[in-house]
């Protein structure tokens, strides 16, 4: 109060009182929520341009300014961005703005979110106007005004740059969260009681050590045969895998408190939902707001659940799934390609490892060459797509 | 001559007619562009060319109908079933190595195969309590594995040779897309959580971020920074038609930002629809991005001047998936039912899936107006 504000006052609008970082964003939201053209959306430039386009293009009278304050909503006043803001205005508003220095402002920071109501429209640089349109102008002759009058000069170069500065080299994952040696303190724990995939390891590479079992082990030196994945992956098995165990929170992300915290919470409840994908009840996706008149419709199942969440449910594509025992419904089986030579898809887990396997496990060290594809195609294509109904190819 | 040349601007309806016959219904083939062959029997979940370490080009199709199918993409767009395997249960995910020799597949049987394209045998090396949702091969300097994530929300890390378990991280709910670009991770899931995991040394997560988007998540891709050619942001697609653009860290706040995407104009009624996101790609040279909808149209955007480059007609059905070869001149992308509509809007008469391919390279230039 005391003091006068240094910094000059930021734009706003005047018709709903919002205030902006720069002006060119002010006059962006002016021309997408104050000069929208209700019926077609163009985007005009000043309320009487609204107007005065409604007027002659639709034979639709607009009288108000829309998303307009009462008594702000004039469309004979003619304002572009801070331009033609009526002076009694100007004076109040800074009044206003110098009492209460100091409480939060909304700034103009989000206003490419939601105020653009043009659809499937990237919001505009700030600098960029549409179509290469020129700009009504601002000032001049007031109401009633018809006549295009000479283009707005161009904005002043420096102002072009504002949000696009280049985006200069950036380290993609900043500064990290210390790990590593902090996290050996629970290696203790015995192999055994962590949670390992359904099947033993088969073990047809003898020379690979087994990384989860031997988890007390110092990252054994890099050879290429038997290096670790990671060199304290089985730390991070620990500290990760023991399911709602305290240590958790505490040996996983001392950085992250609250992310730790969640997901302690969650790990000890997926056990009893991770079972079954979908959720009953699923809760209902809210509509979407509509920021100007339009009602807009989401197409999309109302349960917020993804598409191929619902679609998985359905009993056609449960029938094949193992541990699943469905009656297949009326479809039949979707066509799958004959069993092929590892045997049958249904028997999955203890596959024994076909020849080929080893060739593969070591072939991961090659830089391999293109592949050769020389497997005739399975089915020799009759089955390929058995279903489709001929006549369209 | 090649179709796929950058210059070429030679199919246009006439050429193509030719090659393919008659067209079934009007538009599901909007863009007159070239079909592939022999596609999937149901929807299309997902589609991913080789890496370009690879002399010709390959693509990948993840299909509802269980089977992952494999083609080889002659610069003449022909198309040439190579090969498929089989899961049992649909395929929602797959990815290559990056030395092209194998393919990932991720299965709503709850498993992941990786497919040896040589020797054409698959062999399972993951396992979920869930249909896994994604899968990612990562290749770093001091290991490689393959991540997959579930909705038993979970993120697990894989050992392909010995299909052992390495590593899992917990979700916080159940994971709805992911997308993997050494070194860094990113996963969307259900209530709308968004989740950076670094994967140097030893993956953690890196960042919780609140969610730039309303809607339920939908489908992420990560891009480059084009100076460092590292990962720098991603974006994220939710079912509300709008496409996030996310900087993991922003120089300046305004540098994220959202837009709105594949919706109808509402000029007809004043209603607007407002249709998922499917699937993001971006390009690999230009770095500009194509989006495809539900609503059944596919979109390229330069994110760095905010621009839209092109929207395509409207196909009959919703577009699920696509994706771009290494080289930046292939667009490929899939029409095929996503159940948006539920039950009630498939018809699978009509609704017969379909891959496309389009010539891409000049489309997805930068916008060059940038003054």
């Amino acid at each position: 109060m005391g003091r006068k504000k240094k910094k000059q006052l930021k734009p706003w609008c005047w018709y709903c009182n919002r205030e902006f970082d720069d002006e060119k964003i002010l006059i962006q939201h002016q021309k997408a929520k104050h000069f929208k053209c209700h019926i077609c959306h163009k985007k005009l430039y000043t309320g009487p341009g609204l107007s005065i386009h409604c007027m002659q293009v639709h034979k639709d009278k607009v009288d108000k300014v829309p998303n307009a304050l009462p008594g702000r909503n004039n469309t004979e006043i003619e304002i572009y961005g801070m331009e033609g803001i009526p002076e009694q205005d100007l004076k109040e508003h800074e009044r206003q703005k110098a009492n209460k220095s100091g409480t939060s402002q909304r700034s103009g920071q989000q206003d490419d979110d939601d105020d653009d109501d043009d659809s499937n429209d990237m919001p505009p640089m700030p600098n960029q106007f549409m179509n290469g349109m020129p700009p009504m102008p601002t000032s001049g002759p007031g109401p009633g005004q018809y006549m295009p009058q000479p283009p707005m000069p161009p904005l002043p170069p420096g102002a072009m740059m504002g949000p696009m500065r280049p985006m200069g080299p950036m380290g993609p994952m900043g500064p990290m969260p210390p790990m590593g040696p902090g996290q050996m303190g629970h290696m203790g724990m015995p192999g055994p009681n962590m949670p390992m995939p359904p099947r033993p390891p088969p073990n047809f590479m003898p020379g690979m050590p087994a990384v989860p079992h031997k988890p007390a082990m110092p990252p054994p030196p890099q050879s290429t045969a038997a290096k670790p994945l990671f060199p304290s992956a089985a730390a991070a098995i620990q500290s990760t895998e023991v399911s709602g165990s305290p240590k958790m929170s505490t040996s996983m992300k001392p950085t992250f408190p609250a992310a730790a915290a969640i997901t302690t919470a969650s790990s000890s409840t997926a056990s009893s939902i991770s079972a079954n994908a979908t959720i009953t009840g699923a809760p209902v996706i809210k509509k979407p707001e509509s920021s100007s008149g339009l009602t807009s419709k989401l197409m999309h199942p109302d349960e917020d659940i993804s598409l191929e969440e619902k679609r998985a449910s359905l009993p056609k594509y449960q029938a094949l799934i193992p541990g699943k025992n469905t009656i297949q419904q009326g479809m039949p089986p979707v066509s799958r390609g004959p069993p092929q030579s590892q045997g049958n898809p249904r028997m999955r887990p203890p596959v024994p490892p076909p020849q080929g396997m080893m060739a593969m496990a070591q072939g991961m060290n090659i830089q391999g060459g293109p592949p050769m594809y020389n497997m005739p195609y399975p089915g020799s294509g009759s089955n390929f797509r058995p279903q489709q109904g001929g006549g369209r190819y | 001559m090649s179709l796929f040349g950058t210059s070429s601007n030679t199919f246009g309806s006439a050429s193509n007619s030719s090659l393919f016959g008659q067209t079934a219904s009007a538009n599901y083939n909007a863009m007159k562009d070239i079909e592939v062959n022999s596609p999937p029997d149901d929807s299309v979940s997902c589609l991913k060319f080789s890496p370009a370490i690879l002399p010709s080009t390959f693509l990948i199709a993840g299909s509802w109908d269980n089977n992952v199918r494999c083609w080889e993409v002659q610069q003449s767009g022909q198309t040439i079933p190579k090969a498929q395997q089989t899961h049992t249960g649909p395929i929602l995910d797959v990815d290559w190595s990056d030395d092209g020799t194998k393919v990932f597949t991720a299965s709503c049987d709850k498993t992941a195969k990786v497919w040896d394209l040589n020797s054409n045998q698959a062999i399972q090396i993951a396992q979920h309590d869930a249909p896994i949702k994604t899968i990612h091969w990562v290749k770093a300097p001091n290991y490689s594995c393959v991540i997959t994530s579930s909705w038993d929300k979970t993120l697990k890390f894989w050992d392909i040779r010995t299909q052992n378990h390495i590593l899992t991280i917990n979700l916080p709910e159940r994971c709805y897309c992911a997308d993997v670009l050494y070194p860094m991770a990113v996963v969307g899931t259900a209530s709308r959580a968004l989740l950076i995991y670094q994967l140097e040394n030893q993956p953690s997560e890196f960042r919780k971020f609140e969610s730039p988007l309303k809607y339920q998540h939908r489908c992420v891709s990560v891009f480059m920074d084009r100076k460092t050619n590292s990962p720098t942001g991603f974006a994220l697609g939710s079912i509300e038609g709008r496409v996030a653009i996310h900087y993991v860290n922003p120089q300046n706040p305004k540098d994220n930002f959202t837009f709105k995407c594949h919706r109808s104009n509402g000029t007809s009624g004043g209603m607007q629809d407002i249709y998922a996101v499917n699937d993001i790609a971006f390009h690999p040279v230009h770095g500009t991005l194509a989006t495809v909808g539900s609503d059944g149209r596919f979109s390229f955007w330069d994110k760095d001047a905010r621009t839209k480059l092109k929207t395509s007609e409207q196909f009959d059905q919703p577009l699920t998936a696509c994706d771009f070869n290494a080289q930046g001149n292939i667009f490929a992308y899939a029409s095929s039912y996503d159940w948006s509509k539920g039950h009630e809007g498939f018809d699978p008469q009509k609704m017969k899936p379909h891959i496309f391919l389009r010539s891409c390279f000049d489309e997805l230039k930068p916008s060059s107006k940038k003054s």
